[in-house]
């Protein structure tokens, strides 16, 4: 299956390269409608190919792949071979070491804490849409979370802001709730629409933790200027709190209002942390390698800098 | 989509439906909207007919649902009441209901800021006591009073704050966070595409 | 000398409501003086001068840089929540822009209230300054799915906005017949309260291109100026400081100005407070450090 899924991969990238060879002349295409109607691509024209309108664009060939970007192609292959390699890797059960996240760690004994007070578990998978990488990664979590609290039989809630994060995080805890045996005690409304507006849905939830008292609170997602209402409210009841954001500037507020905070890609590293899937710590650790390549190219960077010979470096990573 | 990004529109065939794709795109989360308006219905009707606690802020969301949305659907030639100019119901509520709400939620921000500054600056050890000085200085800067008050110290202060703190310290923090989360979503975006991460789907 | 006399009781009742905290433990005594500092300087008002940053002077000289008559799209991608930070800085944009004859495009990617304010903000300041709709300045509105919407206009703007805010199909306004995505475009100003600044910079800046200047919230701006200091994004308005700076360098105090007494008297209640609190702090350990019989 994994052959299968890397074959697919190169097949894409041959593709992609292939797209190249099949470029069309653009005046074979002025009936087109994108392109007869509007100078498109133009200002990505000009500075590549020094073409001065389109008007002289159609009298030229002009490659269909954008050579200009070919430092980005580069990267995002290499990117993305490691990652395979290591996951296949992972694959072959080499036991990889993964540093202690203290608050995932914590993620079971607050939930408990939850159980032993007979309170409910709230969870807020942050409040932007489903196609944002951070709301995947706090829907990851719901799930993990979803198992522990139907194993326990602990009340979850979790209020979201977009109708396709309803959907996606509805099917999450639905299937805990089924893998778990406990089916019967899931209910469509543990995960319900609130407001799509940013404040209606902080006030919300705010009402929520002050009337209710959740034992656990946790915020795991992109959050915003709304941070500090929620982590002040749920510190004021009383809960025991555990965010985690990819926000740089909502860290702090959440550092200082809740017992645990996951940062930036600690969020991310979460559904590989509390799954163990070898599959996805792979990725980890491919991802690692990448940040070690990140940082010598960055190391490099400065030397060449302080010796004031970094241009020809610099153009490296120039991309339009 | 990924692969759009490194074609031109007019000399490929993946270039050019990249603008059709993303129109497509934006007609489907439009009808996403009425997922959310089912849900809230839904909801908040059950907990209506079923008197739960709290059933009437329940009932006042429900009514604020249809008297906010179904006027400002209307067509505006039946009333000038209706749609969303000047005049009509929906810009009445909005101006004077909602933005205010809302505005207040956000001003509340500040009490909490206080609340929360007063008990995360202490200076229980020297790494504390880094944050608490810094954060005074900062606060300082970023007021025209605080700021006047640093240049009568030394002309050159609010100019290092900016220097060193805001574009030295904050500046490679910053860096090292965004790089981070977005190699970290990246890789996850790879995971997710080839089918190897599936947790948000449950599995 | 009332005035004085007025802030000299207002200090007074700060030290007395943060006595009050300490003694009793309770937060809403705290919230009680911040409402208290908030309100004060607008009945008594404070003239603070305001120093524009480099920040502010470096978006305000590229505005200023542009060629009269230049294209400009404004965005107002902000909730009616964060109005006192962000309209001022729309305001103080659209005077400099419309000064400058220059054709302003707005639209906004926040659905409740973002087509609403951009509408109401543009028009009172096309009326100031004689400006036609669809000559000199067109609102787009909203449309779903920010992410399309930014990538889609690289490719053309009516394929995304087939008409504007008030229904009128793009092709029959006149301003829009030579403006037909991001290369028609010469300046974009975002004006936000959230993480759509990002996807301007990484969407549109760093595909097509297009000088990008932002104004944002002031718990925002630490984050941007990431973008600054690589070069990426020309100028950054920090919250309502920021506005006020702009409204400065603009010549039009505005309602930014006039909120520079409450920031500022709050800030300082804040930083006394905490410094009061560590003091506390630090006397109390040390009462319980002798307490428990010194080092051992």
């Amino acid at each position: 299956m994994f052959q299968n899924k890397v074959t697919i991969f190169i097949t894409l990238i041959i593709l992609l390269l292939s797209q190249s060879l099949f470029a069309v002349d653009t005046t074979e295409n002025s009936n087109l409608t994108i392109t007869d109607s509007t100078t498109a691509d133009s200002v990505i024209i000009q500075p590549v190919a020094g073409v001065e309108n389109l008007e002289n664009t159609a009298d030229n060939d002009i490659p269909a792949f954008r050579s200009e970007r070919l430092n980005a192609l580069i990267f995002m292959l290499l990117f993305s071979v490691v990652i395979l390699l290591y996951t296949r890797w992972a694959r072959s059960g080499k036991e990889l070491f993964l540093r202690k996240i203290n608050g995932l760690d914590e993620v079971e004994e607050a939930v408990g804490r939850a159980t032993e007070m007979g309170k409910p578990v709230l969870f807020v998978p942050g409040l932007q849409e489903i196609d944002e990488m951070e709301t995947i990664a706090g829907i990851s979590i719901l799930g993990r979370v979803a198992h522990i609290t139907a194993r326990y039989g602990t009340p979850l809630h979790v209020p979201v802001r977009y109708p396709m994060v309803l959907a996606a995080g509805q099917e999450v805890v639905q299937q805990a709730y089924i893998e778990e045996g406990k089916a019967d005690s899931y209910d469509v409304d543990m995960v319900r629409y609130v407001a799509g507006e940013q404040f209606a849905y902080t006030a919300t939830i705010n009402g929520y933790m002050m009337r209710e008292k959740p034992a656990t609170n946790l915020y795991m997602g992109a959050f915003f200027a709304e941070s500090l209402l929620l982590a002040e409210t749920g510190n004021a009841a009383g809960s025991i709190q555990i965010a985690g954001t990819a926000q740089p500037a909502q860290l702090p507020f959440f550092i200082a209002a809740c017992d645990y905070t996951l940062m930036g890609e600690e969020l991310y590293a979460a559904s590989a942390y509390l799954s163990r899937e070898p599959l996805l710590l792979g990725g980890l650790k491919g991802q690692d390698w990448i940040k070690l390549l990140l940082i010598i190219l960055i190391i490099t960077g400065i030397i060449l800098a302080s010796f004031n010979s970094a241009e020809w470096y610099l153009n490296l990573f120039e991309s339009v | 989509m990924v692969v759009s990004f490194f074609f031109r529109a007019e000399g490929s065939f993946l270039g050019r439906i990249e603008p059709e794709i993303l129109s497509w795109v934006t007609i489907v989360g439009g009808f996403t909207l009425l997922l959310g308006v089912v849900s809230i219905v839904r909801v908040n009707y059950t907990a209506v007919k079923r008197k739960a606690d709290g059933w009437g802020y329940k009932l006042a969301t429900l009514i604020s649902v249809f008297v906010i949305a179904i006027p400002a659907m209307l067509p505006t030639g039946w009333s000038d009441q209706f749609g969303r100019g000047d005049g009509s119901i929906y810009k009445w509520l909005f101006n004077y209901l909602d933005a205010p709400m809302m505005a207040t939620m956000f001003a509340m921000l500040a009490f909490y800021i206080a609340s929360a500054a007063f008990r995360a600056f202490r200076a229980r050890n020297a790494e504390a006591t880094l944050l608490l000085i810094t954060a005074i200085i900062v606060m300082l800067w970023r007021v025209p009073m605080g700021e006047e008050f640093l240049l009568s110290i030394h002309p050159d202060i609010p100019g290092w704050i900016n220097t060193y703190i805001m574009g030295g310290a904050n500046l490679a923090v910053q860096r090292g966070i965004i790089i981070g989360a977005a190699l970290g979503a990246a890789a996850m975006a790879l995971r997710i595409m080839l089918g190897i991460e599936r947790t948000y789907m449950g599995k | 000398m009332g005035e004085v006399l007025a802030y000299i009781g207002l200090v007074i009742v700060g030290v007395f409501l943060l006595y009050k905290t300490f003694k009793t433990d309770d937060r809403r005594y705290i919230y009680l003086a911040v409402g208290i500092f908030v309100i004060f300087p607008f009945f008594i008002p404070l003239d603070i001068p305001v120093i524009v940053s480099p920040e502010t002077q470096q978006l305000y000289d590229a505005v200023e840089a542009l060629p009269d008559s230049s294209t400009v799209l404004l965005t107002f991608d902000y909730y009616a929540s964060a109005l006192p930070e962000t309209e001022p800085m729309s305001r103080a944009a659209l005077h400099h822009l419309f000064r400058k004859d220059c054709k302003v495009v707005t639209l906004t990617t926040i659905p409740l209230g973002g087509p609403s304010i951009s509408e109401d903000v543009t028009r009172e300041m096309a009326e100031i300054y004689g400006k036609e709709y669809g000559i000199d300045f067109v609102n787009l509105g909203y449309k779903a799915n920010y992410v399309a919407v930014l990538k889609g206009m690289g490719s053309v703007i009516d394929i995304i906005y087939p008409t504007d805010n008030s229904g009128t199909p793009l092709s029959e306004i006149p301003m829009m017949k030579d403006i037909k995505n991001y290369s028609d475009i010469d300046f974009i100003y975002v004006v936000s309260d959230n993480g759509i600044v990002d996807y301007w910079m990484s969407i549109v800046n760093a595909q097509y291109q297009i000088e990008v200047g932002c104004g944002v919230t002031a718990v925002m701006a630490p984050k941007y100026y990431a973008y600054i200091g690589s070069g990426q994004m020309t100028g950054l308005l920090g919250g309502m400081k920021g506005a006020a700076e702009y409204e400065r360098l603009i010549g039009k105090k505005d309602e930014a100005t006039k909120g520079m007494g409450a920031q500022s008297l709050v800030h300082l209640f804040i930083i006394f407070s905490v410094l009061a609190g560590n003091i506390i702090f630090f006397f109390e350990r040390r009462k319980r450090f002798n307490q428990a019989g010194g080092a051992r």
